[in-house]
């Protein structure tokens, strides 16, 4: 169910007659999701009175009337609100807290939006039935694994190594000089970097959901005397970056470890402009191989995969890249092979990158409380395969898939 | 649900000069006639002036999004409590990791009163009690028009005074200073 708010006659004292005046001050939606008994919030709420949230007041609390147990308010996609709504919304608890007082209120609120926490905080506060919850405190299973230090020196080789073999292919996507360019789920921003000093983009801007990385993007990119990059916190599912705004859209091998990659795609989508075209690339783990000991490698990584998808990440996604790309409503959708072997590669650093997955696989393992032989398995497989990558006549492939597609322009 | 997200903040590589870690950052002046003409005007100006103020921080939009929600309770309270006539002036500084705000506010007697009793309340040596009464049961109009400045006070640690001005204008209507100073750094490290 989808409510849309009308302005009733009630206008600011002071103002003319534009009865309508007010009414982007409240341009948000609010969807209501009986079986999951959510209501969400999107865009902004900074009505001239209380009167005006008439129709959410009406909306919540037929929500809480039919909800059983807990009734969860989602704000994480809220960007804006001033005290006039807090104070409604504050009112609708307090009347939840008289007339159900077994119903559970769950505040569901984004680390990103920077005003949330605190406030609501309060409100949780006062009264027993009702949590805040920050949904995005750990939105993707491996983010403190990657954060390591350790491993954010192996992140940067990694980069090199792809960036080798991708700058031959990423113009065919439509890259150009000029361009307005966002790289969602950055990183450390190392591939930002080099866009900017390779195709000296309009304006670039790197998005990323850890803290860690940001600073580390950002001190890099002082460090060369670079200025005009932008970097933002942000929540890949649910990003600030207005619609239609950027001209090529990237997220590189960041899909493959979100739960919700559709959600992710509809996100790049939506903030390319028409005629831009949204870049993706992911790994293809089904598809990696090695001489010789090519069955044991293969058992390693099928485990690592199967590991992988039980704690809600993919790295076989790449397979699915052009359903991806298609289902997203792109069109003139092209494929390439980013295909790092250890011919076209440094192989002392593909190696590091090699055995920074078994670190990290063995942690992942620890997190989804693995049997302990599954790590064992995932272990034997890429020593075998850092074996293929160093020794003499060995020979060892890390296939990515990039795809990219156009957003159509409409009428 | 639509996610769509109509732009409020221009994405721009052409940011304000460098600010120094102190100084003006930028200063606006407009009629109370003007700005009084529609609601609008309160989170418009509040989102521009948050962007700007926040083009040269690391992630300049998650600045703005923080000042554009303390800007816009200080100059909503401004548009529901001024005289009829006058100038509105805002300086917003920065003065290391805080934007001071110094809006100086034509008022007459009732929105004088409001002014002096928010920040006699912004001052209240319990505070935070006093908001969370105002919380737990039907709030008063007086106290729910100065909840949303109080709030920058209680919720985010804002400090707030205030300076009248001995000047009047020919009309004979005064005008006052509100200072406001808004914490800069981050605030919610999750």
């Amino acid at each position: 169910m989808s409510v849309s708010v009308v302005p009733d006659s009630h206008v600011p004292p002071s103002s003319s007659s534009d009865g309508a005046s007010w009414r982007s001050s409240v341009s948000f939606n609010i969807r209501v999701s009986e079986q999951e008994q959510q209501v969400s919030f999107t865009g902004m709420l900074r009505p001239f009175v209380a009167e005006h949230m008439k129709a959410i007041r009406s909306t919540l609390e037929t929500a809480a009337r039919n909800a059983t147990g807990e009734l969860q308010l989602d704000f994480k996609r809220l960007k804006y609100m001033n005290s006039v709504a807090f104070l409604e919304i504050n009112r609708f608890i307090r009347w939840v807290v008289g007339v159900r007082p077994g119903l559970k209120i769950v505040l569901i609120i984004s680390s990103v939006i920077p005003w949330a926490i605190r406030k609501f905080q309060v409100i949780a506060e006062i009264y027993p039935n009702v949590s805040v919850v920050v949904y995005d405190k750990s939105l993707y299973p491996i983010q403190q694994v990657i954060e390591d230090e350790d491993f954010i020196n192996v992140l940067r080789t990694q980069e090199k190594i792809v960036w080798e073999v991708e700058r031959k292919i990423i113009s065919r996507h439509g890259l150009r000089p000029g361009m307005r360019v966002a790289d969602i789920a950055c990183g450390l921003g190392d591939f930002v970097l080099r866009v900017q000093k390779e195709f000296n983009p309009e304006y670039i801007i790197g998005v990323d959901h850890s803290r860690a990385f940001l600073r580390h993007a950002q001190s890099h990119a002082k460090s060369l005397g670079i200025e005009n990059i932008e970097y933002q916190y942000g929540d890949a599912a649910a990003l600030l970056l207005p619609d239609d705004s950027f001209d090529f859209v990237t997220c590189r091998l960041a899909l493959q470890v979100f739960h919700m990659p559709e959600q992710m795609v509809q996100e790049l989508y939506r903030i390319c402009r028409p005629g831009g075209r949204v870049y993706i690339t992911n790994e293809m783990m089904s598809c990696v191989t090695g001489y010789p000991d090519q069955a044991l490698i293969r058992h390693g990584y099928d485990r690592f995969l199967e590991l992988s998808r039980m704690v809600g990440m993919d790295f076989d996604i790449g397979v699915r890249t052009m359903k991806i790309l298609k289902n997203a409503g792109l069109e003139e959708i092209k494929g390439d092979l980013i295909g790092i072997d250890n011919m076209n590669s440094d192989r002392a650093y593909f190696a590091k990158v090699v055995e920074s997955w078994i670190v990290s696989s063995g942690d992942v393992a620890r997190s989804a409380e693995a049997d302990p032989k599954v790590h064992e398995h995932i272990a034997a497989g890429l020593r075998a395969h850092v074996e293929a990558i160093l020794g003499d006549g060995g020979y060892a492939s890390w296939p990515i898939y990039a795809g990219s597609g156009r957003k159509p322009v409409r009428p | 649900m639509s996610g769509s997200k109509r732009s409020d903040s221009a994405l721009t590589m052409r940011p304000p000069p460098m600010t120094a870690e102190s100084g003006l950052i930028i200063s606006t002046s407009f009629s109370v006639s003007g700005f009084g003409k529609r609601w609008t005007h309160c989170h418009q100006l509040a989102n521009y002036l948050a962007r700007y103020a926040s083009a040269n921080e690391n992630d300049p939009e998650r600045t703005s999004t923080l000042l554009s929600t303390f800007f816009n309770e200080l100059i909503e309270a401004i548009y529901r409590n001024h005289a009829r006539r006058g100038l509105i002036q805002i300086t917003f500084e920065r003065r290391h990791d805080k934007v001071c705000v110094k809006a100086e506010v034509p008022v007459d007697e009732e929105s004088r009163r409001f002014y002096e009793r928010t920040v006699e309340l912004a001052q209240h040596p319990e505070l935070m009690r006093w908001y969370r009464e105002r919380l737990e049961r039907e709030i008063s109009e007086e106290d729910a028009g100065a909840l949303g400045i109080v709030e920058l006070t209680v919720v985010y640690g804002a400090q707030i005074a205030i300076e009248h001005i001995q000047r009047t204008d020919v009309e004979g209507s005064r005008s006052l200073h509100l200072w406001v100073e808004f914490p800069f750094a981050e605030l919610d490290e999750v």
